[in-house]
């Protein structure tokens, strides 16, 4: 599940504009998304906002499918908030937060709900003040060690992995990336910029891309450039590395309307598998599990 | 499997001409009339030569070579290696050439298109590992060790992204359509510098045969799907079964799904519109057989053979009106806009093909026989051009969201000089081919009195005598004719070159249509997709005949 809750423009005299949306995927019957329009609490589930209660997150279509009704609770620490700045005046922060447990029901579609499964996921906040073209794209994903089935999951995952590449469209100054490894629930390693490299292979086929919401592949949006089939991360500090190894098996494609540019902002949200191996503090780890990793871009009218 | 490395050179030249004819073309170019020898360290012998836009590799040394190589083992080790450029591969002396500086520079040229080019495809590779790992002593000590396998616990590997993907290894997966031809890694963000995940770099080769039967096997089943399984099975819906079982070269399903995937639309949203574009074609094909008194289609007895005229004009009709239900349900799928567009493209190629049929028809009726290649060039662009090779490409198009008139119509003249120069071969390969490979009946069109470029230049040339006889020859009904009759015809085509200048012009074509590709289509940037719709458009230059 990909929940995307936002709130756009300063609180003021006029009431900000709220989207939302939901994607479920299911191996059985693929992508099933709602439209922007996903009903959603006023003042939803965060752990940044209410650190030690949990709390419950129910959300749905319109249609009524997909809809999910998740008991949240976080066994992790979040990372330190990170900036990226650009284009002179806009910037992004954001915060990630592994190891959020969901315990509740999922409807991927009309006859087709999951009751009382638990999943282990991530949060993040983003806060900022961008507009799509300049901000370019960038590449996101998070893995959490799943060796342990998380119904029997009591506590943080033993491993987790978040990784970022940001590429604004203007230089490579302000392009940045890192690698945050969590041990045990807690932030233990965090690689920065210079430390990180990143490489591709392939490309996804694009049978395998899915274009929601569904009022976007109604209008024929024009096509998005095709998403890498493999993506690595590698970064080392010392004696300390570590390598993310993902290859992509399918991708939801949310095409985000740009309010300052004719293209469409294109999120793809790709599902795929991911093994992880590093060297940290002179201990060496490897875990294969399964990762969720964002490409997004292609705002950019030229 | 080859068993030399003369063997291996011969077998590379045939795969890439099925399957890469785009490049085979290239290197024909630059081979021009050279003669080439080619020896090798394990003793064998090959010579390569250029026909029109087709290399000709035989085994065994020319009698008088312009140039000669002499390939030692280490050479060949590097000629298809990807990961090494082969001009900077192969050791100083490694190779002995032989010949005219020019020519050799030309036959080095002409290597450097199959080896960098040709040795991207996943086949090509295939057929070289599988020669390597049976003839390792061939190849010298310089061979790479295979990568680890991939287990649940890992070997360290490099702490760069790059030094990890080289080493990794890349698994292999299942794809529906494309994927044919490797892609190297590339570097994201090095630390200091970054490259957009989204500005991929251009691939411009394709395996024809692997994305063709990748094409073929997805509209047979969505065709399977189409043909409803209920009553009455045995008067109607077996019957409209028949010729979509025979299978076909999947050219039509080819260039929809590839002109979808070159426009960045995703090849499984023109499955349904190709299938449907199958079912118009076998409408086509049944009513065609019957105006035309045809007997066999692909090797087995025409429809109206087997089941009479009435059953099959009955399923022809309701192979039609099929195709138009199938292209109006793509309405869920593609939406509104995109299946307008459809329905348009779909309404304008049938208007296009009864016209051309009607033309043919009349001149046939009429006993007539048009005296410039023009007029046939009009009839069959109407009647095959516009089904076969434009409206595929259009109809691809749109199901990517393309529906603007500019970049529709650019599709047009490319595919049109394409669809004739196809028309003439497969004409040709009626008169001279092996019916078994071509599945068509031997002088068919000779029998049905087919207005084929042969007949229009032989009408042309003959001398006044012999063209009444020959007129009254073709005037006769089908019933009428014998074999005897029909050969008599061909063996005056074969007097006048009339097959001759059919096989030139056809190829003159073709290199139009290749010129107009590569000027009319620059706005669809460099993919596989494309490459595929290149390769198509070298086919007909390459065709074996």
């Amino acid at each position: 599940m990909v929940a995307n809750l936002s709130v756009l423009g300063p609180v003021g005299e006029h009431a900000p504009q709220r989207m939302s949306l939901l994607l479920v995927h299911d191996d059985a019957v693929g992508w099933r998304s709602s439209q922007f329009n996903a009903v959603a609490p006023a003042l939803p589930w965060s752990s940044f906002r209410y650190p030690p209660a949990e709390g419950i997150l129910p959300l749905s279509a319109r249609s009524a499918a997909p809809a999910v009704s998740l008991a949240l609770r976080r066994t992790s620490r979040p990372c330190t908030s990170q900036c990226a700045a650009f284009a002179d005046w806009q910037h992004l922060r954001w915060q990630s937060e592994s190891g959020v447990m969901a315990d509740g029901d999922w409807t991927v579609e009309r006859g087709r709900t999951y009751r009382s499964v638990r999943a282990l996921g991530y949060h993040e906040r983003v806060r900022g003040r961008w507009g799509w073209p300049e901000l370019g794209g960038w590449v996101f994903g998070f893995a959490n060690d799943h060796e342990m089935n998380p119904a029997d999951l009591l506590g943080p995952p033993a491993w987790a992995v978040v990784f970022t590449l940001i590429q604004p469209s203007r230089s490579n100054d302000e392009a940045t990336s890192s690698v945050m490894l969590w041990r045990q629930g807690r932030l233990t390693w965090h690689f920065p910029r210079r430390t990180v490299s990143v490489a591709v292979e392939g490309t996804l086929d694009r049978d395998l891309v899915f274009c929601v919401p569904p009022l976007a592949a109604t209008f024929g949006t024009r096509p998005a450039p095709a998403i890498p089939r493999r993506l690595v991360f590698a970064a080392s500090m010392g004696a300390d590395a570590v390598a993310l190894d993902v290859t992509c098996r399918t991708a939801a494609r949310i095409v985000n309307p740009s309010e300052t540019s004719l293209q469409p902002f294109s999120v793809h949200e790709v599902l795929g598998d991911c093994t992880i191996e590093g060297i940290c503090s002179g201990q060496s780890f490897s875990f294969a599990t399964q990762a969720i990793v964002e490409f997004a871009g292609g705002a950019n009218d030229a | 499997m080859p068993d030399n490395a003369a063997e291996l050179l011969v077998s590379t030249v045939y795969e890439l001409s099925r399957r890469a004819p785009a490049v085979v073309a290239t290197a024909a170019a630059e081979l021009a009339s050279i003669v080439l020898g080619m020896s090798f360290g394990d003793g064998s012998t090959a010579t390569l030569r250029a026909e029109h836009s087709r290399l000709i590799a035989t085994l065994g040394a020319p009698a008088s070579p312009d140039v000669e190589f002499c390939f030692d083992d280490q050479a060949m080790n590097f000629v298809f290696d990807l990961q090494r450029r082969p001009v900077d591969g192969i050791a100083a002396d490694a190779l002995d050439l032989r010949g005219d500086r020019a020519a050799i520079l030309a036959v080095w040229r002409t290597f450097a298109y199959l080896a960098q080019r040709g040795s991207g495809l996943r086949s090509i590779q295939q057929l070289w590992r599988q020669y390597r790992e049976r003839s390792p002593d061939l190849w010298g000590a310089t061979m790479a060790e295979p990568p680890p396998a991939q287990g649940a616990h890992f070997e360290p590997v490099g702490w760069s992204a790059l030094d990890f993907l080289a080493r990794r290894g890349s698994p292999m997966d299942a794809r529906r359509v494309g994927g044919t031809v490797t892609e190297l890694p590339r570097v994201l963000w090095t630390g200091r510098v970054s490259t957009s995940w989204w500005e991929n770099p251009p691939v411009g080769d394709a395996d024809l045969v692997e994305v063709m039967d990748a094409c073929r096997a997805n509209v047979a089943a969505e065709v399977g799907r189409l043909i409803p399984d209920c009553a009455p099975q045995r008067d109607l819906y077996s019957l409209m079964r028949d010729y979509p079982a025979r299978g076909g070269k999947g050219l039509r399903p080819t260039l929809a799904i590839a002109a979808c995937g070159a426009l960045g639309g995703r090849p499984e949203d023109a499955v349904r519109s190709a299938a449907a574009l199958e079912l118009f074609h076998n409408g086509f094909l049944v009513h065609d057989d019957i105006a035309d008194e045809s007997t066999h289609r692909r090797g087995l007895p025409t429809l109206h053979v087997r089941h009479g005229v009435g059953m099959s004009v009955n399923a022809g009709d309701a192979l039609n009106l099929l195709a138009v239900d199938a292209v109006l349900s793509n309405l869920q799928d593609l939406g509104l806009a995109r299946t307008i567009g459809l329905i348009q493209e779909v309404l304008h190629m049938c208007r296009e093909t009864v016209e051309g049929q009607a033309i043919e028809l009349g001149w046939i009726r009429r006993a007539v026989v048009p005296k410039r290649d023009a007029a046939y060039f009009r009839m069959s662009t109407k009647k095959t051009g516009w089904y076969t090779c434009i409206s595929p490409c259009r109809i691809g198009a749109v199901c990517a969201g393309e529906t603007s008139p500019q970049a529709l119509t650019a599709f047009n003249e490319t595919f049109r000089l394409i669809g004739i120069a196809f028309q003439i071969q497969d004409d040709v390969l009626n008169l001279i081919g092996d019916e078994a490979s071509y599945g068509k009946e031997s002088l068919g069109d000779l029998l049905e009195a087919k207005r084929t470029v042969m007949l229009i230049h032989l009408f042309r040339t003959a001398p006044d005598s012999e063209r009444s006889r020959l007129l009254e020859n073709i005037a006769r009904p089908r019933s009428e004719k014998t074999f005897s009759d029909a050969q008599e015809v061909l063996a005056a085509m074969q007097h006048h070159g009339s097959i001759n200048y059919a096989i030139a012009l056809a190829d003159k074509l073709a290199r139009r249509g290749v010129s107009r590709f590569e000027r009319d289509l620059t706005f669809l940037a460099e993919s596989e997709y494309k490459g595929v719709l290149r390769q198509i458009a070298h086919y007909v230059t390459t065709r074996p005949l």
